[in-house]
């Protein structure tokens, strides 16, 4: 159970260390080290497992020790992966599906959260209310009826209805965080703007959005994983393998018992993490730019 | 897989009353609207819904597309989609509900059965009569036709798999520890002791599946009971928990407490089974024919295909059922839509009738319910005798869950687990079982 | 603030009609038609018995009996409910910790740990599920972690031949695969607490276990509470991870009230009885929000 203790030990530890004396100092830092190199351990083993796994051969799956390194590094598996499932064409359609459902969702959002906690006007606290249940309630609630409306509209056969479920079903938290974020800002900053003559649309744009810049990030983050990860309503609303996101790709590549080795299935994994990794360190900069900014501000 | 068609069944809602009223305001429209009949082709194209685990059908027919029924192909063009295994009762039911079925789709068990869903609406083709009216109902197997009708209750799939299910064995295991080919449980009990002392895992399933284990079960049943002891049980004249059916869960949860599966038997899923028996490392397996592509892959099958033993699930002491009766599966429901039946589609129902089974034995290897038109070359040697068997069956057995309704089969297959690890008593899984059988009535 | 005359300028463009149609209008448009349109339909469903293709025959209540006499609704119910309690008690503790570290250990240099261990969260959930499966497999393909204990002699375990089993892969995977998410989330909070703030907490003698708890937990508990109701309702409606890992099973052993609802719905196509089980999950929802919110709006009026 280290996974379970370590950081809570670590961070008890670490947090009193900069008040010690310099000779507990020393013996707190090393523990301190050797329990973030473990918790580093924790979370990287398991990866750097799954990645060597993806050069084995199935012999070596079965007679070789498990922790075993693979006896060579050829690309056989990874070339079986990308042929026997289309890796490329999911991560396309992932994407293809993530990026708009975020932008409609964050601009819808913020733009409802704005004039929910900002502006003044009778019941705003009802809509409030209305959008925020809305977090609790199950996607498995709404799939049916929405099967049938996106059919009888004709946009089943596009990713048209995976992008519009996915912007619907992030609004609600997209509203509960960010009405939170306005609610931090002092109202004195809005009620300045107004008194500086710019109307409500300006000064949400000129000083909403902007002021947002972090929480926008974080809800980006929240969101953008929540959507990457779905599988219920993508399983759901995919008519075609050509319209297969990552997650279904996975599902189906998994499920050819024909064909699939454990060699092949780990690569594919790979792939899917390390395409994401790559992503990952992109948004990851991003993220961090954002952070800064808001703690500047802060 | 191939052969989880017959684990995901729909439940048959006996209780339903096709709506009237208050239900008609709420789903207007969805659950009849009329679309086009008549004489003309309304399909604009030769739509076909497979099942993605199973790449065999919808590759073969877009072969066929290219060759024999080329011709059908330039009139009606195949459109081939997929959809997961575990989606298929939603997808049909959502596509059906809105008049969208393809021509031709996998379908839920209880859906095409004549109180299913589908069937109740008249929305499937009678490939009997339909192939008569054709004039090629003989190139489907005598036998193929007698499992679909005992499954589904009528001719509504084609045997694109026809299987029949045994035991696999390794010859070379067999004869070092000095087995002959069991005849009875009792026997074939001894030689798994046997070989779990000489240090291979003797009889390795794929226990994640589930329906590898109650497959056993079943087998078990038939074999002491007869062919028909689940029939009773639907019917209502015999139940689950009489003695004589808690007998075969225990004989199976004493194969478990034994350790006859080997260990992790219950997380075990179908690749690692597989590897196990064809590394040489499992003496044995219950399968179906259609694991003759993995042993007559070289590349996969370590031990050699010509040590690879085929034995029917055997006789049980006293019993009223015997060997002879091989249990068998004609893979998922394969379902024609009524409504999009025209010429065009009987030209293709024609071509596959006439060539398929020659063309998946030639190009793929395996086993259809297809009569072989054209002779095919270089069978190997296993497939030939599988083959051999499945033209001589006169009388078949189905399996556990066949006349089951969908949520009785899944409990079955998931808590099999618990029978075979002890966490739940042969009379608890029975009990367990009855009771849903008795919710769906 | 600024001069009072201002007053009714301020709540004029604070109360412009037009810029709240055009803020908000596309929002509660789409959020009406796709999501509270829907929920009512299915609300409407689980009074009924049947599915779109069958018709629906209306049974008023019926339903609701069946779920409370239904021994695997019952089970699934306290799945669900001991699920989330743990897990959200997991990612809290483990992300607030985490948190913390960043902040007050590892400071600027915090980069890199931040970046490893947030990593597993961006991971497909079916990849998460399929890798931990292999992990903590038993027999001949044996995982690392049955290889590990047979090593230091405990012996192997058949994680997935028992609930309790399953139960315990599936926890160390969601927190494995959340904490460093959940340590983000908080630590961009934390980043908010001035660090004048910190400092004159410091000079009055407020240090390590004391100046948490005193000065940071309070500052930052709003960011804690949503949090926590972030992470309660999206465990209380679990299903990728679950479904990846070992199907529920074994037998319906680990199976929250999202898949059996699933299974009730899409395998056996009672779409009626399904539409309950969603409203009852949603109900569950709806309470430990408002309980969350409630208890804490106790502990900030108390402090």
């Amino acid at each position: 159970m280290a996974i379970q203790t370590a950081p809570v030990a670590m961070a008890t530890a670490s947090a009193r260390a900069p008040r010690r004396p310099s000779a507990r100092r020393g013996i707190v830092g090393t523990i301190k080290w050797v329990l973030i190199g473990l918790l580093v351990l924790v979370e990287v083993y398991p990866l750097f497992w799954l990645l060597m796994g993806s050069f084995k051969t199935q012999d070596e799956f079965f007679s070789k020790p498990t922790w075993a390194l693979p006896e060579s590094f050829d690309l056989t598996n990874y070339v079986q992966a990308l042929t026997t499932g289309d890796l490329a064409t999911n991560l396309r359609n992932s994407l293809l599906v993530t990026v708009p459902s975020l932008f409609l969702m964050i601009l819808l959002g913020v733009a409802a959260a704005y004039a929910l906690e900002v502006m003044v006007w009778k019941g705003r606290n009802g809509i409030l209310l209305a959008f925020v249940a809305g977090i609790m309630i199950p996607g498995q609630m709404i799939l049916v009826p929405l099967f049938t409306v996106y059919f009888k509209s004709g946009l089943t056969n596009t990713l048209w209805p995976l992008i519009i479920t996915y912007t619907v079903m992030g609004l609600p938290l997209t509203v509960f965080m960010m009405t939170a974020f306005f609610r931090a800002i002092p109202r004195e900053v809005f009620e300045a703007a107004t008194l500086d003559g710019s109307s409500m649309l300006g000064s949400f744009f000129r000083i909403g959005v902007p002021l947002m810049r972090n929480a926008i990030i974080t809800i980006a983050l929240v969101e953008f994983f929540s959507v990457w990860n779905d599988l219920l309503i993508a399983l759901t609303f995919t008519t075609k393998s050509s319209l297969a996101t990552v997650q279904v790709g996975l599902l189906n590549f998994s499920g050819e018992y024909g064909s699939t080795e454990y060699g092949p299935l780990f690569a594919a994994i790979s792939i899917n993490i390390l395409g994401m990794l790559v992503l990952y360190l992109f948004l990851n900069k991003q993220i961090m730019t954002g952070l800064a900014a808001g703690s500047l501000k802060g | 897989m191939f052969l989880t068609p017959p684990t995901r069944r729909t439940r048959r809602l006996t209780t339903l009353v096709v709506a009237a009223g208050a239900t008609a305001a709420l789903l207007a429209g969805c659950a009849d609207s009329g679309g086009s009949t008549g004489g003309g082709d309304s399909a604009t194209a030769f739509s076909l819904l497979t099942p993605a685990e199973n790449k065999v059908i919808a590759s073969e027919l877009t072969t066929l597309s290219t060759g024999q029924c080329s011709a059908e192909n330039t009139a009606l063009p195949l459109d081939s989609q997929t959809v997961a295994q575990a989606d298929v009762v939603q997808k049909i039911t959502l596509l059906a509900s809105q008049d969208a079925l393809p021509v031709q789709f996998v379908a839920g068990t209880a859906q095409v059965k004549p109180d299913g869903d589908l069937g109740k609406n008249g929305l499937l083709l009678d490939y009997e009569k339909t192939l008569t009216d054709l004039g090629v109902w003989d190139d489907i197997l005598p036998a193929a036709v007698s499992t679909i009708k005992s499954v589904y209750g009528g001719m509504v799939s084609l045997p694109y798999q026809y299987n029949i299910e045994g035991i696999f064995y390794n010859k070379q295991l067999f004869a070092a520890n000095g087995i002959q080919e069991p005849k009875t449980w009792d026997e074939l009990v001894a030689a798994l002791t046997t070989l779990k002392a000489a240090g291979v895992v003797p009889l390795t399933e794929a226990g994640n599946q589930g329906w590898p284990i109650t497959r056993l079960i079943g087998n078990y049943i038939f074999r002491d009971l007869g062919p028909d002891a689940m029939k009773a049980v639907k019917d209502g004249s015999a139940k689950l928990t009489d003695p004589e059916y808690v007998k075969a869960a225990q004989a199976i949860a004493d194969l478990g407490a034994a350790g006859l599966f080997g260990e992790g038997i219950t997380s075990r899923d179908t690749d690692t089974a597989n590897a196990q028996f064809l590394s040489g490392q499992a003496a044995a397996t219950y399968n179906g024919s259609w694991f003759l592509a993995n042993l007559n892959d070289p590349a996969q099958n370590k031990i050699g295909a010509e040590n690879v033993g085929f034995m029917p699930f055997p006789n049980v002491a006293g019993g009223k059922g015997d060997s002879s009766q091989w249990p068998a599966n004609a893979g998922a429901a394969m379902a024609t839509s009524q409504k999009l039946y025209g010429p065009k589609v009987g030209d293709w129902l024609s071509c596959i009738a006439t060539n398929y089974g020659s063309a998946v034995m030639k190009d793929q290897g395996v086993i259809s319910g297809f009569k072989l038109n054209t002779p095919v070359e270089d069978v190997p040697p296993l497939t030939g005798e599988l083959q051999g068997i499945v033209n001589d069956a006169t009388q078949t057995v189905l399996w556990f869950e066949a006349l089951m309704d969908a949520k009785t089969t899944k409990d079955a297959q998931t808590n099999v687990a618990l029978l075979i690890s002890g966490s739940m008593s042969a009379q608890d899984y029975m009990a367990l079982l009855q009771s849903d059988l008795d919710q769906a009535k | 603030m600024r001069p009072a005359e201002g007053h009714n300028t301020v709540h004029r463009v604070l109360g412009d009609k037009k810029a709240i149609l055009i803020l908000l209008g596309p929002a509660l448009l789409v959020y009406t038609l796709i999501k509270l349109v829907p929920v009512a339909w299915s609300f409407g469903l689980s009074f009924f018995d049947g599915n779109p293709l069958g018709g629906f025959t209306f049974i008023g209540f019926d339903n609701f009996v069946r779920f409370f006499n239904d021994p695997q609704a019952i089970h699934a119910l306290g799945f669900t409910v001991l699920y989330a309690v743990v897990i959200t008690i997991g990612q809290i503790l483990l992300g607030y910790a985490l948190a913390l570290l960043y902040v007050f250990v590892l400071k600027n240099a915090s980069n890199f740990v931040r970046t490893v261990v947030f990593f597993p969260a961006v991971i497909p959930t079916v990849a998460v599920g399929l890798l931990f499966r292999s992990m903590f497999a038993v027999g001949q393909n044996e995982g690392p972690v049955n290889a590990a204990l047979d090593a230091i002699g405990l012996g192997s375990v058949d994680w997935f031949a028992s609930g309790a089993g399953t139960f315990i892969v599936a926890i160390l995977m969601e927190l494995w695969r959340s904490m460093g998410f959940f340590a983000v989330l908080l630590y961009a909070g934390l980043l908010d607490i001035p660090e004048e703030t910190l400092e004159s907490a410091r000079l009055d003698g407020a240090t390590g276990l004391k100046l948490v708890r005193h000065i940071v937990i309070p500052l930052s508990l709003p960011v804690l509470l949503s949090s926590v109701i972030f992470s309660i309702n999206n465990s209380l409606k679990v299903f990728d991870t679950i479904l990846a890992l070992n199907g529920g099973g074994p037998g319906t052993e680990t199976t929250p009230l999202t898949l059996y609802m699933f299974n009730t719905v899409f395998s056996y196509s009672d779409y009626g009885y399904g539409s309950t089980i969603a409203l009852v999950l949603t109900i569950l929802c709806l309470l430990v929000t408002v309980f969350i919110f409630r208890s804490a709006r106790r502990d900030i009026t108390r402090n």
